[in-house]
């Protein structure tokens, strides 16, 4: 292009035609994006991880031996050229209680610089019995920052054997570059698998061995982990190690059985002396038994002298105390006698002193009767005064009568006057009144005297009666009172006599007092001679006592000498018996130290050596699945960028030869002008390469960094602990994408262009010839054909002629339809495994693990409770264990699954194949394998596989049927197989159960009823393991999502410029079309039916391509524990082609526009 | 007779940027039913773009043409469509075949849409093409095309015939030929056919000449003598 004017129109041209040269632009950068995003989206992967292990200094590699590690494997590994540094650790699993159930964790010390730990939250911890924890588990623990945590070894011996303390104050949350995801890893307690992890300070292991060892290898730092590049220096620093390794190995054992066989000496040692000691104290024992021996004689013989000796002294005793009682006795009568007199004398005393009381009573007596007497005299006087007072009386009582008498006689006197008189005046018959008043008056006063001296007659006679009557009383008295003038004089001269009566006893009294008195005296007497005797007598007594106790003690003493004789002469016999069973032990005890020794020295000999197990990062869980999703992610890229790209060369390739195309004339021009076909072709050429490689350019700063950033960080969501996000531009991907667009379009500018050049300029100025028309084969069959409509005759025909286009189109809108598929499919094969495994293939809703520490009655009580519960419809025992089993050189971890009963375990586990469904039961001559793992190890049904067993090495067993399976492998089988297999009944730790319908969401309640149970030891419920698979599928989700809206963008694209380019080419016919008085939507019409049929064919062949595609990438992106659905549901199907056709009439509607701004007249001057 | 075609003062112009460029410059002209008319005049002339308006595939800037009694610069995009479909048939220079069709089929594609159209095959006898029927266009002439492209026009059965240069791209003796027949069907099938041409040698056998020069009529002239192509020699 060395002339101006060429490259003045070269310019032009991009500037005139920059419809053209904007869609190569765009086609290519869409295409290299996508091919060098996708395909750098793996390194970049890489990149991340590197950078987080590098940030996190994560050992390249670790070394766990199994007796440990010393200082001098430490000093060993660093003398390697390949190492840069040697750090030691320590870790052991143990048990921690979390909420109701204990869990699995591991429990590491913290390197000084390796493995930097990420503090979430909290700190680090500073002392022993402080520790931080996995923020994962934190969280899933149900722990926070401030708790303790408690750990139990979960194995025979103590937690505190390897740790200072069994209790940990959680200090803070951490992540670790060795644990990137959820997985942890398994363990050989518990569940089997790791919760989570705990680290703490390295003072807070005892262990005095390092656990294990972590390197860092030089130069690996710079290079990038998952690439071979890091993986082949990794693997020479292992080979530099191994050679060191038997060594060390050795070194190791060595040491172990030397300290072994220090020990042994020293046991040796000790038995000896034990020996010698042993020997020695027979020997005293012997010698002490002698000594007994003799000294018992003696003894005996003592004995024997004592006794005569007190048989005397008996003897003696007795004599003395006979004389003792007989003078007693004559004591004894002495004393009576003088008792006697005492008695007697006591009884004259006693009489005296009644006489004298009875004397004394008798005067009082008298001394009162002689005072009565006086008193009587007195009272007898008094009466007498009385009488004569009385007597007085009535001499006036009598002088007054008499008065009285004559004053009634008075009185009568009178009367009888007044009667007198009033016989008078009464005899005179009076007639006058006042006579008569007065006669009548003196009546009544005649009456009234009469009456009253009646009366007066009557007192008078009474007091005069009353007056006879005391006369009478008082003669009485007189007479009375004489009598008791007499009576007294008698009583006067009783006392007199009684007088002189008293005189005469009392002086006899006195006489007998004066007897008595002398007495007392003699008595005196002879009580003192009595009790001098008896004190003589007592003095004897006492003594013959004394004798007899000395006798007696004598006796006793004899007595406690003869048995203590008996004793020492049993305890010798024992001691002689002893000493013969102590010697007897003694050998045994020496022979069995013996043996003991001899075991140890041949366990020495069979101590087995140390191994040393020697892992890199890949060994971590997790590191190998990374590295597996960049694989997948490789793949991924190999397919669906090289898709996307060949479309992308495809449309450029059109672009450009339909560029050179309409150029013809120009190209003929050029020609006769005399230019050299070089720099004609050159404008071209260059044309197409300015377009593609700024295209490509721009792809490459683009797709390099948005899509391996989308990708990377959808990924996060599995590897939340990885926050690195590193993508640097991969000049590789760069150079080959760009280099492959740039060599399709300018390859294809080439051709067409070589193709024109080869014509003469004549022909290129003239129009082409027009294209050969030709007769499809469908015109062949008439009966076909002829029933076409002349629209359909020329649609058909065109689409046949036009086979570049009508590829293309096909090819477009299958690759679009295609992707769709894929991505539909993907959401239903990765979400069918959610729903197919736990809604039809694993129909419980959890299982319990039934604690294997704890004892029989209690596992079968948590069983009984878990049934019993109202809320479990069923339960189902069975035995769940991870073995590995292997066909030929394959192999792969399986869960073997054992039913204790067939019946209900059915109800929880459908064993049916994929396709046919067909479900099988499980049979005694046979077990069932899940379908990914047969397909792993190559078997179907009728093969035979093998069980790897420690002790029992490789068993073998029939796949009698491969069952539909989509999470973890699973080997059935039933308990009978298992017995004659294994040769033991299963030991059923596991319990599948199922709630009833409608309580499913107590399941969590019931499980922590059951957790209370000694026998329990942990549950797993189907939904969390769904919500957390479904979780992790998100991610890959989302690369789906990334991958179907860049194929919609493609087929749209892609359908946008081969309906253009069409539309462009056809301008002509169209224009005729319309010049012929086609109405525009005729025209349209004319151009869409054959779209359409090209869409309809297009979606039919994506479907085709989307179902291999589907197998192709779920068979890659599949991780290894899980078989995604091989399905793609009907609904995406139509879905597909919805949007496909969507997609198509879309373009199409946009290409109306098109249509109708086509100029007929423009069209019709000339062919270009 | 009446004027079958009128135009009065039609002019066009295109805004090009600045420059305005007046392509037809006020033409005047009109033509009788069943003439055949000869527009002749120099390249850039504004022939083409008169015989566009005419065939209603360009619109005039201003003036009034008059077909048949309709005023065709009143059509909408519509009526001209219909107006090219059913009173129109054009024949043009590169003959504008579709070639994945054969000649009966291409005379067919344009009979399809039209009211009254003629049979396909008697059409193509008519211009002697009777044995080329199931012939696509690469396997024909230059001349076997425009026949079968004046066939397409001719089948519409349209009331006027505009060729466009109709041997522009053929031999003489092809061309003559070509000529021959427009001249034929005019006479025989009493036609109105309008041909430009840049060629003033065949001004003889029109019946009506124009004669354009930068963009304006520069003369017309009835001929009532005209005569048959074959006595014409350039």
């Amino acid at each position: 292009m060395g002339k101006k004017a060429l490259r003045k129109e070269f310019f032009m041209e991009i500037r005139t035609s920059l419809g053209r040269f904007l869609s190569i632009f765009f086609i290519v950068a869409i295409g290299v994006a996508f091919f060098s995003g996708i395909r750098a989206t793996e390194p970049d992967m890489r990149f991340s991880g590197d950078a987080y292990f590098d940030e996190k200094r994560m050992a390249d590699l670790q070394i766990i031996s199994t007796l440990g590690l010393t200082e001098e494997d430490i000093h060993a590994l660093e003398e390697l050229d390949g190492v840069e540094k040697v750090e030691y650790g320590y870790s052991v699993d143990a048990l921690c209680q979390a909420k109701d159930s204990s869990q699995a964790v591991h429990v590491m010390s913290i390197l000084p610089t390796m493995n930097v730990l990420t503090v979430e939250e909290g700190r680090l911890p500073g002392k022993e019995n402080e520790c931080v924890v996995d923020v994962d588990y934190l969280e899933s623990g149900g722990f926070s920052i401030g708790d303790k945590i408690c750990l139990t070894s979960g194995k025979e011996d103590e937690i505190t054997d390897t740790l200072t303390t069994d209790t940990f104050t959680i200090v803070g949350a951490v992540s670790s570059p060795c644990y990137i995801g959820f997985h942890r890893g398994s363990t050989t307690i518990g569940t089997g698998s790791i919760a989570g992890f705990v680290c703490v300070p390295e003072e807070s292991f005892r262990t005095e061995v390092y656990t294990e060892l972590y390197l860092s290898v030089k130069e690996a730092a710079g290079l990038t982990e998952f690439t071979d590049a890091y993986t082949d220096r990794i693997e020479e620093v292992k080979k530099q190690i191994k050679e060191i390794q038997k060594e060390r190995e050795e070194a190791r054992t060595r040491g172990v059985r030397e300290e072994a066989q220090e020990k042994i000496t020293d046991a040796k040692q000790e038995l000896a002396d034990a020996r010698g000691e042993a020997e020695e104290e027979l020997a005293k024992a012997e010698r002490e038994l002698t000594d007994g021996r003799k000294k018992l004689e003696d003894g005996k013989g003592q004995i024997e002298t004592s006794s005569a000796q007190l048989e005397q002294a008996k003897a003696r005793l007795l004599s003395g105390e006979e004389e003792l009682y007989r003078q007693a006795g004559q004591a004894n009568a002495q004393g009576r006698q003088l008792n006697q007199k005492i008695e007697e004398y006591n009884r004259q005393v006693e009489e005296y002193n009644r006489q004298s009381q009875l004397l004394e009573s008798q005067r009082t007596l008298l001394e009162e009767q002689s005072a009565a007497l006086e008193r009587q005299r007195e009272q007898i006087a008094q009466e007498q005064a009385k009488l004569e007072e009385q007597s007085v009386q009535l001499a006036q009582w009598e002088t007054q009568l008499v008065q009285e008498r004559s004053a009634l006689d008075a009185a009568i006197q009178q009367w009888s006057t007044l009667k007198a008189q009033y016989d008078i005046l009464a005899s005179g018959n009076p007639v006058d009144p006042d006579t008569l008043a007065l006669l009548h008056k003196m009546a009544e006063e005649l009456a009234f005297g009469e009456q009253q001296i009646a009366a007066g007659e009557e007192a008078l006679a009474a007091s005069r009666k009353q007056w006879e009557e005391a006369q009478a009383a008082l003669t009485a008295g007189q007479n009375q009172m004489a009598a008791a003038w007499q009576q007294l004089e008698a009583g006067q001269a009783q006392i007199e006599t009684a007088r002189i009566e008293l005189d005469a006893g009392e002086q006899q009294l006195k006489t007998a007092a004066g007897q008595l008195s002398q007495a007392p005296a003699q008595f005196e007497q002879a009580e003192k001679q009595l009790s001098g005797a008896q004190t003589q007598l007592d003095a004897a007594q006492a003594e013959i006592t004394k004798g007899w106790q000395q006798s007696r003690e004598g006796e006793s003493e004899l007595l406690s000498a003869r048995r203590e004789i008996a004793e020492k002469e049993k305890e010798l016999s024992d001691g002689e018996k002893e000493y013969a069973r102590a010697k007897a032990e003694a050998d045994a005890k020496i022979a069995d130290g013996e043996k003991e020794l001899e075991d140890a020295e041949t366990k020495v000999r069979e101590i087995e050596s140390a191994k040393w197990y020697l892992r890199d990062r890949d060994d971590f869980p997790e590191h190998a699945g990374y590295g597996e999703n960049a694989d997948r992610m490789r793949a991924i890229g190999k397919v669906f960028p090289v898709l996307f790209f060949l479309v992308a060369a495809l449309i450029s390739l059109t672009t450009m030869t339909r560029m050179v195309e309409e150029q013809r004339t120009q190209i003929g021009t050029l020609k006769a002008l005399g230019y050299e076909r070089r720099a004609i072709a050159g404008k071209y050429l260059g044309y197409a390469c300015v377009a593609t490689l700024t295209g490509s350019i721009a792809g490459v700063l683009f797709g390099e960094k948005v899509f391996p950033f989308v990708i990377i960080t959808a990924y996060g969501i599995m590897y939340e602990h990885i926050p690195n996000v590193v993508i640097p531009y991969n000049i590789q991907y760069a150079f080959m994408a760009s280099a492959a667009a740039l060599i399709c379009t300018l390859l294809a500018t080439f051709f067409s262009c070589s193709r024109e050049l080869r014509e003469q300029a004549a022909e290129l100025m003239r129009p082409p010839a027009p294209r050969q028309g030709k007769r499809i084969f469908l015109e062949r069959m008439g009966f076909f054909w002829n029933r076409l409509s002349f629209t359909w005759k020329a649609t058909l025909r065109n689409l046949i002629r036009y086979k570049k286009r009508f590829f293309m189109t096909i090819f477009g809108i299958g690759g679009c339809m295609a992707l769709l598929l894929v991505g539909f499919g993907l959401k239903d094969s990765i979400f069918d495994i959610g729903l197919l495994q736990y809604h039809e293939l694993q129909l419980y809703d959890g299982n319990l693990i039934l604690n294997e520490d704890a004892t029989e009655a209690e596992r079968t009580e948590a069983c009984e409770k878990l049934a019993a519960d109202a809320r479990v419809e069923r339960t189902s025992e069975t035995l769940l264990k991870q073995v590995t089993i292997g066909c030929g050189d394959t192999k792969g971890d399986v869960y073997l699954n054992v039913p204790k009963e067939a019946e209900p375990f059915f109800r929880f586990v459908v064993h049916r194949d994929r396709i046919t469904k067909e479900v099988y039961s499980l049979e005694e001559d046979g077990v069932i394998l899940t379908e990914k793992m047969a397909k792993k190890l190559g078997v179907a049904a009728g093969d035979s596989i093998y069980i790897q067993d420690e002790e029992k090495g490789e068993l073998e067993v029939v796949v009698s049927a491969v069952c539909e399976n989509y999470m973890q492998h699973y080997l059935y089988m039933t308990s009978s197989l298992y017995e004659k297999i294994y040769g033991k009944t299963p030991e059923y730790q596991s319990v599948y159960f199922m709630m009833k319908e409608g309580r499913e969401t107590e399941q969590e309640e019931v499980g922590e009823e059951i957790l209370r149970e000694k026998g329990a030891l942990s549950i797993s419920y189907t939904s969390d393991i769904e919500t957390q698979l479904n979780d992790m599928l998100v991610s890959l989700n989302i690369v789906m999502v990334v991958l179907v809206i860049s194929a919609g963008m493609l087929a749209f694209v892609v359908l946008y410029n081969l309906n253009n380019i069409n539309i462009t080419e056809r301008k002509r016919e169209l224009a005729t079309l319309k010049v012929l008085g086609f109405y525009p939507g005729e025209v349209a019409q004319y151009v869409y039916r054959e779209n359409m049929i090209l869409t309809v064919l297009g979606a039919l062949a994506g479907i085709l391509l989307g179902k291999f595609l589907h197998q192709f990438v779920i068979v890659t992106v599949e991780i290894d524990s899980a078989m995604f659905g091989r399905n793609i549901d009907f609904s995406s199907f139509v879905y597909g082609f919805l949007i496909t056709v969507a997609f198509s009439v879309f373009v199409n509607g946009v290409m109306y526009f098109k249509l109708k701004k086509i100029n007929m007249v423009e069209s019709l001057k000339s062919v270009e | 007779m009446e004027d079958f075609v009128q135009l009065t003062n039609i002019t066009k112009v295109y805004q090009m940027g600045e420059v305005e460029i007046r392509a037809v410059d006020g033409i005047d002209f009109s033509i009788k039913k069943g003439e055949f008319v000869v527009i002749v005049g120099p390249s850039g002339a504004g022939k083409t773009t008169v015989l566009n308006i005419l065939g209603g595939m360009d619109t005039a800037t201003t003036g009034k043409i008059i077909v048949d009694g309709a005023d065709i610069t009143r059509y909408n995009e519509r009526q001209l469509t219909g107006y090219r479909r059913n009173e129109i048939g054009f024949v043009f220079q590169f003959y504008n075949l579709v070639p994945n069709l054969t000649a009966k089929e291409n005379v067919e594609l344009a009979l399809q849409i039209c009211k009254d159209p003629l049979d396909a095959r008697t059409v193509l006898e008519d211009v002697g093409l009777g044995d080329r029927l199931d012939n696509f266009p690469a396997q024909l002439s230059g001349g076997e095309q425009q026949r079968v492209s004046i066939a397409r026009a001719l089948a519409k059965n349209p009331k006027l015939l505009l060729c466009d240069e109709p041997t522009g791209a053929l031999d003489y003796n092809t061309g003559k030929s070509i000529l021959k027949l427009l001249q034929d069907m005019c006479r025989e099938k009493g036609m109105t056919v309008i041909v430009i041409t840049h060629n003033s040698a065949l001004a003889p056998m029109a019946d009506r000449l124009i004669r354009i020069k930068n963009g304006k009529v520069s003369g017309m002239e009835t001929n009532a003598y005209p005569v048959s192509i074959d006595e014409i020699e350039w």
